[in-house]
């Protein structure tokens, strides 16, 4: 994520940074409102933005907006709640890194949402198959960053615990799972983006409800407007949840330094 | 005694402006002689390291001048080596690469810049690593290549920013031994920066102190005895009293800046 | 040599412990033919779809959407990257643009284009690479940016000009990050062409699977599965070996 300069500007910076994307806008919305292209592919900015507008008055963006969104966190939630204990566990028993290390490492870069038409196959249409598979998808970040900060636990915070009497078992709360809480955490702000993604494309290809759906059926009906007021939906959506995800970091984490 | 190599006079560097401004330094007057080895201690703090940058180019003086043989600074350049801390090599070159960087910069012929670089090679005892990456080195070797990078471009004067600074304390002699060495053979003029009082002594002719709010010139030792090789300088007297001398110098900047 | 074999052993046998469960688990009637037809059909499957010479036009289709895309993104990524981090008005201009663009789910962008572009390769290979445009970019910024300024006056005080740092210091020195980008771009590219040959295609892998199924044969359907899960591994590891060999000045990281 690209974080804008945090010192102090001017005036002329600012409008360095607004001027180009107003430019865009503005160039768009006279361009189109000349007709100079087809307003059915190509709607003015102002009309795009009335539709979105509309679908919040009249409703019709509540229950996919709530499909969505449930699906991604219930999907994300599962994924943390196994891919954290098998992760630490692959960080501190011989015999699960050995098995599982492989498997997810090599997992991770393969795109889990070839396994689409398999989960509808599985789970049917609707609400199970896209939690399945956005839990699957999610399980490999969320394994991965918390092996690998459990792995890169300092030795001497184990043994300064065993000197005091902590056993095998509760290391892994009480020790391992703390100090790898920076790394778990950056597994969970990747899989937050994966799991609106998963969510949406599974909607577009298998419908079901959703964001996804509505705009995939948008443009099946050559509704342009509705097609671009989804879009806005799902982009606000995926960018609340990054941020929502980016504050509880600095709730939970605020008593980490260094590189965070 | 002629024109000094390299002349600071009245220089000084403020960071900020108005009331808010930080005197970094203040008025330096300091002349260095051709074939001087000059080295520069004081507290941190104390504008050691900023004075160097400027000799460098790398900043601008606030007020004053500096004159390189006579020539005011214009901004960076290959007649003033500079060996930093760290980062003074670049990672995606070999030894080799490293080495002949600065001739390569200077469009130096092919054959020439072999040789110079082999010779440099000998020079500072990293023969059979040419073809190594800087990360495949160990500290006090990374250190000699940086050595050996500045020397190829053959400077007027060596800058030297506590290059030893982050080396274990043996390696560190190890290499103050081989740099004065370098120094006796070819005689180099040297500004010196540590915050180490046993480094300082052991290297240069001259020993500057140097203290801290507004960084200043505090007081200036020469060194009239020569160091034995070998990095075994505890056992003249006359080396554990100056050290001495040098160590109340500094301690009182020191306790100054902590009250 | 052997060391590496039985290291590479070792790490594959998991995997193949996991197919021999499965091919044992169908044998033993625990896994029904309609939940998961067995892994020797599979296999099979697999087998006869590359001999048959079926999987090689959609294999070439799909790289080649992807292959453009990606290069597209590669090329104009690190330059704007470069230009970002060289130039203060570039930057400001860019940024807002990025923050805009960055959370979108790119595949959800693939509907728009149809409309656009129609429903072809260009507007396919467009999203692929506007997807991958992002992490390029923000990687050789960050890159770019956060070259060490010692590194740069060594490199001034050692003769090089204002101009020739871009080349002599600032690429070399954000080649590391500029990687790790297009690293994250391959598997980007190849989730955004498998989704959108989901949602409209005639030809491609994705089409492929899709399509075997739609009508139910799923030991065809989880062959192409395997075959494009093999072809992502491969390229990610060509990818690796090259920059383990051209870059060995980095140390990267074993995985």
């Amino acid at each position: 994520m690209p974080s804008p300069s945090t010192e102090r500007e001017g005036l002329g910076a600012l409008a360095n940074r607004v001027v180009p994307v107003a430019l865009v806008l503005l160039a768009w919305e006279l361009v189109t409102r000349a007709h100079w292209v087809n307003p059915y592919v190509f709607p003015p900015v102002t009309e795009i933005l009335l539709r979105w507008g509309r679908l919040f008055v009249d409703g019709t963006v509540y229950l996919p907006l709530w499909d969505t969104l449930w699906r991604s966190l219930a999907g994300l939630g599962a994924a943390i709640a196994v891919g954290v204990p098998l992760g630490l566990l692959m960080g501190r028993v011989r015999w699960a890194e050995w098995f599982f290390q492989p498997l997810f490492s090599f997992g991770f870069p393969l795109p889990k949402i070839a396994l689409i038409p398999l989960y509808v196959h599985w789970f049917g249409l609707f609400h199970l198959s896209k939690v399945m598979l956005i839990f699957t998808d999610c399980l490999f970040p969320i394994v991965l960053f918390t092996y690998h900060g459990a792995k890169g636990v300092s030795p001497v915070y184990v043994w300064s615990a065993q000197s005091r009497g902590t056993g095998r078992v509760r290391m892994l709360w009480r020790v391992v799972l703390p100090l790898s809480a920076a790394s778990i955490y950056d597994g969970v702000q990747v899989a937050v983006v994966v799991a609106v993604l998963v969510a949406v494309v599974s909607e577009m290809v298998s419908g079901g409800g959703g964001l996804g759906q509505l705009m995939i059926r948008a443009y099946r009906y050559g509704d342009v407007n509705t097609a671009f007021a989804a879009l806005l939906t799902i982009s606000v959506l995926g960018f609340a949840l990054y941020k929502a995800a980016a504050w509880l970091r600095e709730r939970l984490l605020f008593w980490h330094v260094g590189e965070a | 005694m002629g024109e000094p190599c390299l002349d600071l006079r009245a220089v000084a560097m403020r960071y900020g402006r108005g009331p808010e401004a930080v005197e970094a330094l203040a008025s330096i007057d300091l002349a260095v002689d051709e074939h001087e080895f000059v080295t520069i201690v004081g507290p941190s703090g104390c504008g050691k390291s900023t004075l160097l940058y400027l000799v460098g180019g790398f900043l601008q003086p606030s007020a004053g001048t500096i004159r390189l043989r006579g020539k005011p600074i214009a901004g960076p350049g290959p007649d003033r080596g500079i060996v930093f801390q760290r980062y003074s090599l670049f990672p995606w070159l070999t030894v080799r690469g490293n080495i002949a960087y600065g001739l390569a910069e200077k469009g130096t012929p092919r054959r020439e810049r072999d040789r110079i670089v082999s010779e440099l090679v000998r020079l500072v005892h990293l023969e059979g690593f040419e073809e190594r990456y800087p990360r495949e080195l160990s500290g006090g070797m990374q250190q000699r290549v940086a050595l050996a990078q500045t020397l190829a471009c053959q400077p007027d004067i060596l800058l030297m920013d506590e290059p030893f600074g982050a080396l274990d304390a043996q390696t560190r002699r190890i290499l103050q031994d081989e740099l004065r060495r370098i120094w006796r053979r070819d005689m180099k003029t040297v500004l010196f920066v540590t915050h180490d009082v046993e480094e300082a002594v052991a290297l240069g002719n001259r020993i500057v102190v140097m203290a801290a709010r507004p960084g200043r010139i505090k007081e200036v030792f020469h060194r009239g005895f020569e160091v034995p090789e070998g990095g075994e300088f505890d056992a003249i007297p006359e080396f554990t009293a100056l050290k001495l001398r040098v160590w109340r110098s500094v301690k009182e900047e020191v306790e100054a800046a902590r009250a | 040599m052997s060391a590496r074999l039985a290291l590479g052993l070792s790490r594959l046998a998991p995997l193949l412990l996991l197919l021999a469960a499965w091919q044992a688990a169908s044998a033993a009637g625990l896994l029904p033919r309609r939940v998961l037809p067995p892994f020797a059909e599979v296999a099979a499957a697999l087998w006869a779809l590359i001999a048959s010479g079926e999987l090689w036009p959609h294999t070439v289709a799909s790289l080649t959407r992807a292959g453009i895309g990606f290069a597209v993104a590669v090329a104009a990524g690190i330059a704007l990257g470069l230009l970002m981090a060289r130039i203060r008005s570039v930057q400001r201009a860019v940024e807002p643009i990025l923050l805009l663009v960055y959370p979108v789910p790119k595949p959800a962008l693939i509907p728009l284009f149809m409309i656009w572009l129609g429903i072809g390769d260009f507007s396919k290979i467009t999203v692929i690479a506007l997807a991958c445009l992002v992490p390029v970019v923000i990687a050789t910024f960050n890159g770019a940016r956060g070259v060490d300024e010692f590194l740069l006056w060594s490199a001034r005080a050692r003769g090089t000009s204002e101009r020739a740092l871009l080349w002599r210091v600032v690429l070399p020195a954000a080649l590391p990050q500029i990687a790790a980008g297009v690293r994250t771009a391959i598997a980007v590219a190849i989730i955004v062409l498998v989704s959108s040959e989901f949602i409209s295609s005639d030809a491609g892998l994705g089409f492929l699977i899709f399509s075997y199924g739609g009508v139910g044969a799923d030991d065809a359907m989880l062959a192409v599965v395997i075959f494009l899960a093999l072809l992502g591994y491969f390229l990610d590891r060509a990818y690796v070996g090259l920059l383990r060999r051209y870059m060995a000045w980095h140390a990267f990281a074993q995985h």
